[in-house]
């Protein structure tokens, strides 16, 4: 059995799968900043291997999205740690389950 | 692909990555999820470059595991009386049960699908082709790009500065208290 297309698509649904969980369920914001990024890195994974195995013109378009990805990605933990910093000067604590000012 | 090669790369890096992942799933300590989360990063380099995708390689491991591993890091390190414990809130069970439901939509759309042509020889030069394709057809998004990131970092760096007016204001109160002239500029 040849490693194929389906085995890249199977990793990358296990890696969301699992970030998905971490991402909802940890208490730390910090650990569900980690979620996140296991989520976008299953992603990238999985448009890495459409490009590798799909034969078409634009396939390698997918290279170009990866990169994207991950610049938005970099911007976007640059701002989760700074709010998750503010958060914690201003109430001694990052668990998203006492952050709760906005809660009626 | 199917060489021993390549199985065995494909084995040991899908075995590395969602052992990690898992490890970051059931640790208790965050430090350790974190160094999960680097041995992970890690383990998808691998996998781009068993796909013949050298330039994303590079990237996941300076962007990845050089600098948003670092950061995050630091972030623990810098907030040293919040809790470290790493524990799951309330929402535990129904993300299991979700969890599960999207590994198993997603296994069974991947595997019951069917993909089309299959290219057998990677593309080579990818790096080139990225960097053309960057600059021609991507040029716009491009540039968004790079005006994002620059809006990301300022934004980050003016929640994350404690406000020196308000440390002054408050310092001022301290030491001025008791005098009449209240209203100072600062």
């Amino acid at each position: 059995m040849t490693i194929g297309l389906e085995h890249f698509l199977v990793l990358g649904a296990l890696l969301f799968g699992v970030g998905l969980y971490v991402a909802l369920a940890k208490r730390n914001a910090i650990g569900v900043l980690m979620g996140v990024e296991l989520m976008l890195n299953a992603v990238n994974l999985t448009l890495v291997a459409f490009g590798r195995f799909v034969e078409s013109e634009v396939a390698l378009s997918t290279s170009v999205f990866v990169v994207f990805i991950i610049a938005v990605a970099a911007a976007e933990i640059a701002v989760g740690l700074a709010l998750a910093m503010v958060v914690y000067r201003n109430r001694d604590t990052i668990n998203v389950d006492r952050v709760n000012l906005l809660k009626w | 692909m199917d060489g021993v090669g390549h199985h065995l790369a494909f084995w040991s890096l899908a075995v590395i990555t969602v052992g990690a992942a898992l490890g970051i799933l059931v640790s208790r300590n965050l430090i350790h999820a974190m160094v999960m989360l680097i041995l992970s990063f890690i383990g998808v380099a691998g996998l781009y470059l068993l796909l013949s995708a050298e330039f994303i390689a590079v990237v996941q491991i300076l962007v990845y595991v050089g600098a948003i591993s670092v950061l995050m890091l630091f972030a623990i390190l810098l907030t040293p009386r919040a809790a470290r414990d790493n524990a799951e809130t309330a929402m535990r069970y129904p993300g299991l049960i979700l969890m599960g439901l999207v590994i198993a939509a997603t296994v069974f759309v991947a595997l019951e699908t069917d993909w089309g042509a299959v290219r057998e020889e990677p593309v080579t030069e990818s790096a080139r082709i990225i960097g053309q394709s960057l600059i021609n057809e991507f040029v716009l998004p491009f540039e968004i790009a790079a005006v994002l990131l620059t809006a990301a970092l300022v934004g980050a760096v003016a929640l994350a500065r404690r406000d020196d007016e308000d440390i002054d204001a408050h310092e001022q109160s301290l030491t001025l208290e008791g005098r009449e002239d209240s209203g100072g500029s600062s």
